[in-house]
């Protein structure tokens, strides 16, 4: 019951007011427009219970237009602008997180492919891939990862590279190159390039640290059978393809 | 005792006006001008103390603010138009008095505006589609 003596305190007061300004204006011809005013804001009143069952509190509705119509601008502009610039922010934030994250789970993912099919079809157990990834931008809207990099550091104490392990070589790993992956597809939301992740399946070793050298041996053919079979199996550059000897960084 | 002191101000002033404008009409137009502007800043400290009352009243009745505002912003603009466009008037610009009004009417009819929008937003979701 306290709601409808409010609402009729709030009537009253409001014709009193409405009937005391109209006494004040000062000429006729400001009357009419006055009274229209006037005449809407109690009838505002009247249908208040109305509005707040339908959309929330008819005052702050009210200032919430004036404040719009209030040349737009002022009303919004800086205290809220800001916090809603912050958000968006924040949201776009979330958002990069939420596609370094994907991106490295899709390169551990892809890594732990390739490490199973060197280990089949080539019989390296244990070779250490690491795979990284980056979002490409083709054709503006859409982006997908490319792999731009593989590195695959074969095991040291693999029976072909235990007999020559001269780390030196120098002749340049067979570096192999490349074709953008097209059958990886990581659903990702859209995002900026240049996000690169790398993904690494753990061989027992280190990821192939800063060894470059590479056998002129048989190591040098398994190498090179790692790198047809990867890009085979995925379509890669040969550039983009790294074989590491793992018995190098033994020396 | 206000009033006398008013009055008094406007007859010196009418007076004054009188003799002024044989001689110099661009004077007598001013000390017009001025003479209502003092009238006016007479006022406005008895203006002051209705609308504080009237905001006291409102606010222990738990009437919502706005309305107030929009009730003073009425006022206010329906009497600074019309004392601009008096003074103009004055120096015998009849058609900028004229302007003058009608962007006080058009003014307030932009008050209206966004508790038309509510009003009808209400009734449209009170009818069943």
């Amino acid at each position: 019951m306290s709601w409808l003596g409010g609402w009729l305190r709030e009537i009253i007061m409001i014709v009193l007011l409405a009937s005391f300004v109209e006494l004040l204006l000062p000429s006729k011809s400001m009357e009419r427009y006055a009274r229209l005013v006037l005449s809407l804001l109690v009838l505002l009143t009247m249908l208040s219970p109305i509005v707040s069952l339908m959309k929330g509190d008819a005052a702050s509705e009210l200032s919430l237009a004036f404040r719009r119509s209030d040349g737009g601008g002022p009303g919004l502009s800086n205290a809220e602008d800001a916090e809603l610039r912050q958000i968006l922010a924040d949201g776009k934030k979330l958002a990069a997180g939420g596609r370094d994250q994907s991106l490295k789970l899709a390169a551990q993912q892809i890594a732990g492919q390739m490490r199973e099919q060197i280990a089949g079809e080539t019989g390296q157990r244990g070779a250490n891939v690491t795979v990284t990834l980056a979002l490409a931008n083709e054709a503006g809207d859409n982006t997908m990862p490319v792999i731009t990099a593989v590195v695959v550091t074969l095991p040291a104490g693999s029976a072909e590279q235990s007999d020559a392990p001269q780390g030196s070589g120098s002749v340049g790993s067979v570096p192999i190159s490349v074709l953008p992956v097209d059958d990886i597809k990581v659903d990702l939301g859209e995002g900026e390039n240049g996000l690169k992740e790398t993904g690494e399946s753990s061989g027992p070793a280190e990821p192939a640290a800063a060894v470059a050298g590479e056998d002129g041996g048989s190591g040098g053919a398994d190498a090179k059978a790692v790198t047809a079979l990867l890009e085979k199996n995925w379509s890669l550059d040969p550039a983009k393809i790294k074989v590491l000897n793992g018995g190098s960084e033994k020396l | 005792m206000e009033i006398i002191q008013i009055i008094g101000i406007g007859l010196m002033s009418t007076v004054l006006i009188l003799v002024l404008k044989e001689q110099k009409p661009m004077f007598a137009f001013l000390l017009a001008a001025a003479t209502g502007i003092l009238i006016f800043l007479f006022l406005i400290g008895k203006i002051g103390g209705v609308i504080s009352t009237l905001q006291r009243l409102a606010e222990s009745s738990g009437m919502e603010t706005v309305y107030l505002k929009t009730v003073f912003k009425i006022i206010g603009i329906a009497y600074i138009a019309e004392f601009g466009a008096q003074i103009v008037r004055d120096a015998g610009q009849e058609s900028i008095a004229s302007k003058i009004e009608l962007a006080g009417k058009v003014l307030i009819m932009t008050l209206a505006v966004p508790i038309i929008g509510i009003i009808i937003e209400t009734v449209m979701k009170l009818l069943p589609a």
